[in-house]
């Protein structure tokens, strides 16, 4: 299965998920003009790599900001993950967020609380 | 069309429930599952919208605080450009003030010398009077600080147009 690389831009943030390690990161600002455009090949791409994915998937997200389209999204990509979850997989997601922004710390908690996912929410030193 | 797209599965759902409505019979069991069905996806609807508006808005907030940031260091920034122009218009002042000082003076000096080499021998030949050689030099002496302080005004007033052609050019250029 293809790894899924897209480079962040201003207004999109940068997608590297890797399906051999398992390893899933998605970085940047996501204030997409159309976010179903961004984020449907995600969607997809983690569609396929269920069907293929090992025994353990660890989704690093370090999100500056994102708009309320693509926080519906993100609930998504976490929807698909708790489905390995369900099937006996490892999921364990790191909430990055810097230092000072408690408003994405709490995010990541509300994240965690409606995904039912393992979190590690871990402050970024400035 | 995005939001078609956002929203597609919940459309899709609303649009199954809205067929079963259309359908003539029904059994008990089909009401039943259909009304389950509804009701879960009803309740993830409601989380969704909870979860999202709460996000939404922690987000919106983040959003003023750096937008206040933002306007604070602007006015920081606006401050200490006010303050840096006025140093700056202070200095160039001061610098313009010494300069007209020593143009004066040397005026002063060249009309000393004028007056002391070809008026004054002038004066005492044809006129022969001790006053008319003093009142011109008390004239000239009189004369010194008006004369810096016109020399000062004219020149800071060549400075500041000089300075607003300057800025017009910096605003123009592309």
């Amino acid at each position: 299965m293809d790894n899924l690389i897209i480079e962040g831009t201003k207004q999109t943030p940068s997608i590297n998920f890797n399906a051999g390690s398992g390893i899933l990161e998605i970085s940047g600002r996501s204030i997409p003009e159309n976010t179903f455009e961004f984020f449907n090949p995600v969607l997809l791409w983690l569609e396929a790599y269920s069907q293929v994915a090992g025994e353990k998937t660890v989704i690093n997200v370090k999100l500056e900001y994102f708009n309320t389209s693509s926080s519906k999204y993100i609930l998504e990509i976490f929807k698909r993950l708790r489905s390995l979850l369900n099937d006996g997989k490892d999921v364990n997601v790191k909430w990055y967020y810097e230092e000072d922004d408690e408003e994405m710390m709490e995010t990541g908690e509300d994240y965690q609380d409606v995904s039912g996912l393992d979190f590690e929410i871990i402050p970024i030193e400035e | 069309m995005e939001k078609e797209n956002i929203y597609q599965r919940e459309l899709e759902n609303l649009e199954q429930a809205k067929n079963f409505l259309k359908r003539s019979e029904y059994s008990k069991m089909d009401i039943q599952l259909e009304y389950k069905k509804l009701v879960e996806n009803y309740e993830e609807l409601v989380d969704q919208v909870k979860i999202i508006t709460k996000i939404s808005d922690r987000l919106q907030n983040k959003l003023d605080k750096t937008n206040q940031k933002l306007e604070k260091t602007n006015q920081d920034l606006h401050d200490t450009n006010v303050k840096l122009n006025e140093t700056i218009d202070a200095l160039a002042e001061a610098r313009i003030g010494r300069r007209a000082a020593t143009i004066v003076l040397i005026v002063v000096i060249a009309l000393f010398v004028v007056s002391e080499a070809w008026i004054e021998p002038i004066i005492e030949k044809n006129i022969q009077n001790f006053w008319i050689g003093l009142i011109l030099k008390l004239a000239v002496a009189v004369l010194i600080k008006p004369g810096e302080d016109f020399t000062n005004k004219y020149m800071l007033k060549r400075a500041r147009k000089k300075q607003l052609m300057d800025n017009k050019v910096v605003m123009n250029k592309p």
